[in-house]
């Protein structure tokens, strides 16, 4: 019915390992070109070491990453950049610039040192992205003004700026509230609908995986435990493998929903 | 409705620095202890024209050169580390400068090099040394935490400069000691054209190198790992910034002494009223800082005439109240 999809990112023996401590690896798997694959696993499992290593942020010390078949190691940080954009967890606390300014600097590995001001083309990439996020209303605050979601809203705009085919976010929801966490959930189900990028997002949130995710990469200890559909890994026995506490599965169907159980009987 | 301070006028700003250092430039040369007049200059009167062109002209001008390679220099370090209280002092930049002026010193070598006396290549040196030394040690450590490896690498580099240079001047005779002790106050009394001309081109080229640079230090801003990722090569970006600063203190401290503190207060004051982008806040802390450090000195001139203040003395004085400012008042609530 439809063709194969093309693989966009391929993984091969990925290990990664400091002070003679393995934290990660080895993996092994692909990201296909447009689908959205959705890192889940508890605390500690090596999910924010794998999405370093997927944006090159960290050189494994063992395997390899290609990119559309090149290699990470033949492709310098600027190079990497135009095509893997990345949302980091940790944010600043204070930020001197507006919504505009902020969101242009994902311009960054399109700009030239001797380029002392943006071109049309970088400022139609900041309108698109402003838009696409839905926060154009925004472009002239503060961004120390906005809420907690509306930020984390601006930094994924800056990395859609970028204009890379891949977007890798960690843990997009986390400190945030309910109201700002199904924003946030909306924002990325609409993204990933009109943007036609590749994402990769690690979550703790399996609810938010299921929603967005094509496939759930399942990692615990360092090691990928399974990959599937959000119907194949939201299983109750899987669950409990991987995070060793007991989940309810509320509602079946390809998108299921769970429940932790925090008192199991 | 905005709660934040008023915003930042770049480009206003700018003109009204520029304003402010082209007056100080002109005025400063004619109060001293003798008072000219511009019109005498102006009209070739002998004596003034000397004071001005031959006395006081470039003593200010290395002033102007001096304030602008400091403030440039901390703007950078402050960009680089993210960190308010960065400065060249912090990185054991200026220790080493220093160090290497007092084995000079000590060695009491009477040779000159470039026209300039061995004091100054000598400070030049130790500034780079001090440099290449916290690299070097930073670089032994892993990347994950470079920044604050280079940090401590530093404060140790800094203070065992200072640890040798007292022993040095416990090793001196009580003439040799004074020397070092007045050149560590940083001063510009006995300057000419050409110290000048020598620190002119690290000054612009610093800045110059600095404001290509000026997209890389926006990015690092929004934190580290966000401008990596955005593709900014953390690495070279920190060694590009460590290499042009320390040329450039080097340089400064070989022919004015350690002035310090000027770095650290000049882009704090100026990040309010300019903003935080590089392109308008490095041109900023030239105009301002040099126009600080004009002003400084033309205090240190005046206020106890006849007698001379060092100037690094007036702005260590000013310095430490500064600080605690920064401290106690400006947290940011």
């Amino acid at each position: 019915m439809t063709e194969r999809p093309e693989i966009l990112l391929t993984v091969r023996g990925l290990a990664w390992e400091t002070g003679g401590r393995r934290i990660l690896g080895p993996v092994d798997f692909a990201v296909r070109r447009g689908e959205c694959l959705a890192v889940v696993g508890p605390n500690g499992a090596g999910k924010t070491t794998l999405l370093r290593l997927l944006t090159g942020l960290l050189r494994p010390t063992a395997g390899e990453i290609s990119y559309q078949g090149q290699g990470f190691a033949a492709l310098s940080r600027r190079e990497l950049a135009r095509r893997i954009a990345y949302v980091p967890q940790i944010r600043p606390d204070h930020l001197p610039m507006t919504v505009e300014e902020v969101v242009l600097l994902g311009r960054y590995p399109h700009l030239s040192a001797f380029q002392m001001a943006p071109r049309s083309e970088d400022f139609a990439a900041v309108a698109e992205a402003l838009r696409l996020v839905g926060i154009a209303e925004l472009r002239d605050r503060p961004v120390d003004e906005l809420s907690g979601g509306e930020r984390q809203a601006v930094f994924i705009a800056a990395a859609l700026a970028q204009e890379s085919e891949l977007l890798i976010l960690d843990e997009p929801t986390i400190h945030l509230d309910a109201r700002h966490q199904s924003d946030l959930a909306a924002l990325l189900l609409r993204l990933k609908a009109e943007s036609g990028r590749t994402v990769v997002l690690a979550t703790h949130d399996l609810n938010l995986a299921s929603l967005l995710g094509d496939r759930l990469l399942a990692v615990a200890g360092g090691t990928v435990l399974a990959v599937g559909t959000p119907a194949e890994i939201l299983q109750a026995a899987l669950l409990e493998q991987l995070f060793r506490a007991r989940f309810e599965i509320v509602r079946g169907g390809e998108r299921p929903v769970t429940m932790l159980e925090l008192a199991p009987p | 409705m905005s709660s934040g301070p008023a915003r930042p006028h770049p480009r206003l700003a700018l003109a009204l620095l520029l304003l402010l250092a082209l007056a100080a430039l002109v005025a400063a040369p004619l109060v001293g202890t003798q008072r000219i007049s511009l019109a005498d200059v102006l009209h070739g009167e002998p004596t003034a024209a000397a004071i001005f062109w031959q006395l006081r002209l470039p003593r200010v001008l290395l002033a102007l050169l001096a304030g602008a390679g400091l403030a440039v220099s901390g703007l950078g370090f402050q960009t680089l580390f993210r960190n308010d209280l960065a400065e060249p002092y912090t990185l054991g930049v200026a220790s080493g400068a220093a160090l290497g002026a007092v084995i000079a010193l000590r060695l009491d070598v009477a040779e000159s090099l470039l026209g300039l006396p061995l004091i100054a290549p000598a400070s030049f040196a130790g500034a780079l040394g001090a440099t290449a030394l916290v690299v070097g040690l930073a670089l032994r450590r892993g990347q994950r935490s470079a920044t604050s490896t280079l940090l401590l690498a530093g404060i140790a580099v800094s203070l065992s400069c200072s640890a040798i240079i007292l022993f040095l001047q416990f090793l001196s005779d009580s003439t040799q000691t004074f020397r070092m002790v007045r050149w560590m106050m940083g001063g510009l009394a006995v300057v000419g054209y050409g110290e000048v001309l020598w620190a002119a081109p690290w000054v612009v080229g610093g800045t110059l190198l600095l404001l290509l640079l000026r997209w890389d230090l926006n990015l690092l801003l929004t934190g580290e790992e966000m401008a990596a990722s955005r593709g900014v090569d953390l690495v070279r970006l920190r060694l590009k910034v460590l290499l042009v600063t320390s040329l450039m203190i080097g340089a400064l401290v070989a022919v004015a002494g350690p002035i310090g503190f000027v770095g650290l207060m000049v882009p704090h004051i100026l990040r309010r009223w300019v903003g935080y982008d590089h392109l308008y806040l490095a041109p900023a802390c030239v105009l301002g800082g040099g126009a600080f450090l004009v002003l400084c000195d033309l205090a240190a001139r005046t206020l106890m005439a006849p007698a001379e203040l060092p100037v690094g003395v007036l702005t260590a004085l000013l310095g430490g109240p500064f600080f605690l400012w920064l401290l106690v008042w400006r947290r940011r609530g």
